[in-house]
């Protein structure tokens, strides 16, 4: 009678179109969802946190996120309806929404023509497509990108202060897929 | 990981096509030229982001820095105090850092400010840069009219601009002179200039 399983097929499919429209550069989270293994977690659209984000895994940003955000060896992409206001740094950072902050990217930053950014990027590789809105500095020296990498990657990886729980929209009606190392 | 940086423009070719026409810009050539035989440069685009100047610029240790004023450009013409205008302009520029703007990108921005705001907004710029650095600036001078809103200017390569032209209606062209900017911008010098086949004059400001 009711097929709980089949309505949840149904909603990723709804995104269908958006990603269409991606390039083939861009890591697809929803894809390996549908097949069951996610390799992404991913922030919804009614998920606001404030504070900092770490982890080990790709991390697919379509809230709102003011604070930081760490991914050391992994890729984050800010989705069409994510809004940052962080400090970013990831070893990929693909932007397709609103993004205000510095970024960094150990391997590579793409901005997508839908984008909204404000702030600096540091990155050996940096690209941004026809109609992306941006306003800050780019850093394509490549010693001065390596020279940040090497302050991030000194940086000491301790956990957060306790901070108050984050402020959160809606409450979310499934599991929300947020497995990075700490969200506070 | 790549140790050199390297910049992607996705639509770069399409930009191309698209764009009003390709401009030989002899000056901006020699500044180019200028950047191969320097070292670490910082670049202040007073423009819009494009992919294409990213991409050329990626060739170069260099930062650059982009404005992109023409948002801005209605309340820095309508500031009405000195003091209003320097707060003005110094909110649109990135703030200033220990090391200083060796090359500023003015392509048709400096068309679409008064004489006030010119003066204080290259007065701002001059203030972020140090003594030698170069300001390279695409001037409305033959024609009388020019679009409403600033068209985009974008390098094709080291010798060669274009820009995407705003179908829009038209308003009077302020047709700066070397004097005016000598009046205007008592710090810069006019390093050389030259017109090009399109009536805009381009010129290489010098610190």
């Amino acid at each position: 009678m009711f097929d709980i399983k089949k309505g949840a097929q149904d909603k990723p499919a709804e995104s269908a179109p958006r990603d269409a429209q991606r390039p083939d550069t861009s890591p697809r989270p929803e894809a390996s969802r549908s097949a069951g293994l996610r390799d992404a977690a991913v922030i919804g659209p009614s998920i606001h946190i404030d504070g900092d984000v770490r982890g080990e895994e790709d991390l697919l940003i379509e809230g709102e996120v003011n604070g930081t955000v760490q991914l050391k060896n992994n890729s984050l992409t800010i989705g069409p309806n994510g809004k940052v206001r962080a400090d970013v740094s990831a070893n990929s950072v693909y932007v397709d929404g609103y993004m205000e902050g510095d970024l960094f990217g150990s391997e590579r930053v793409h901005i997508r023509k839908s984008a909204q950014v404000h702030g600096n990027v540091t990155s050996p590789r940096v690209s941004l497509e026809d109609g992306a809105k941006f306003k800050g500095s780019i850093e394509m020296d490549p010693q001065a990108a390596q020279s940040t990498q090497r302050n991030n990657a000194s940086k000491p990886v301790t956990p957060s202060a306790p901070k108050p729980p984050a402020a959160v929209g809606p409450k979310p009606e499934t599991p929300t897929a947020i497995k990075t190392g700490a969200v506070s | 990981m790549a140790t050199r940086a390297q910049s992607v423009t996705e639509r770069g070719g399409k930009a191309a096509a698209s764009a009003s026409g390709a401009l030989n810009a002899p000056l901006f050539q020699s500044l180019i030229e200028r950047l191969r035989g320097a070292g670490r440069c910082v670049v202040l685009d007073l423009g819009a982001a494009r992919p294409e100047t990213i991409r050329l610029l990626c060739e170069f240790r260099c930062r650059l820095d982009i404005v992109d004023l023409t948002d801005g450009l209605d309340q820095l013409n309508s500031e009405q105090t000195p003091r209003g205008l320097r707060d003005r302009a110094e909110s649109l520029l990135p703030s200033r850092r220990r090391e200083s703007t060796d090359v500023v990108l003015c392509w048709d921005m400096l068309n679409y400010l008064n004489r006030p705001a010119l003066s204080m907004l290259m007065e701002c710029v001059a203030a972020r840069g140090r003594r030698g650095t170069l300001a390279h600036a695409l001037v409305v001078y033959s024609a009388r009219k020019m679009p409403v809103r600033p068209s985009t200017f974008y390098p094709i390569d080291e010798q060669h601009l274009a820009s995407l032209a705003p179908a829009q209606s038209e308003r009077d062209a302020p047709r700066y002179t070397p004097e005016d900017f000598a009046l205007c911008m008592p710090r810069y010098t006019v390093e050389r200039a030259r017109l090009l086949r399109n009536g805009m004059q381009e010129f290489l400001f010098r610190l």
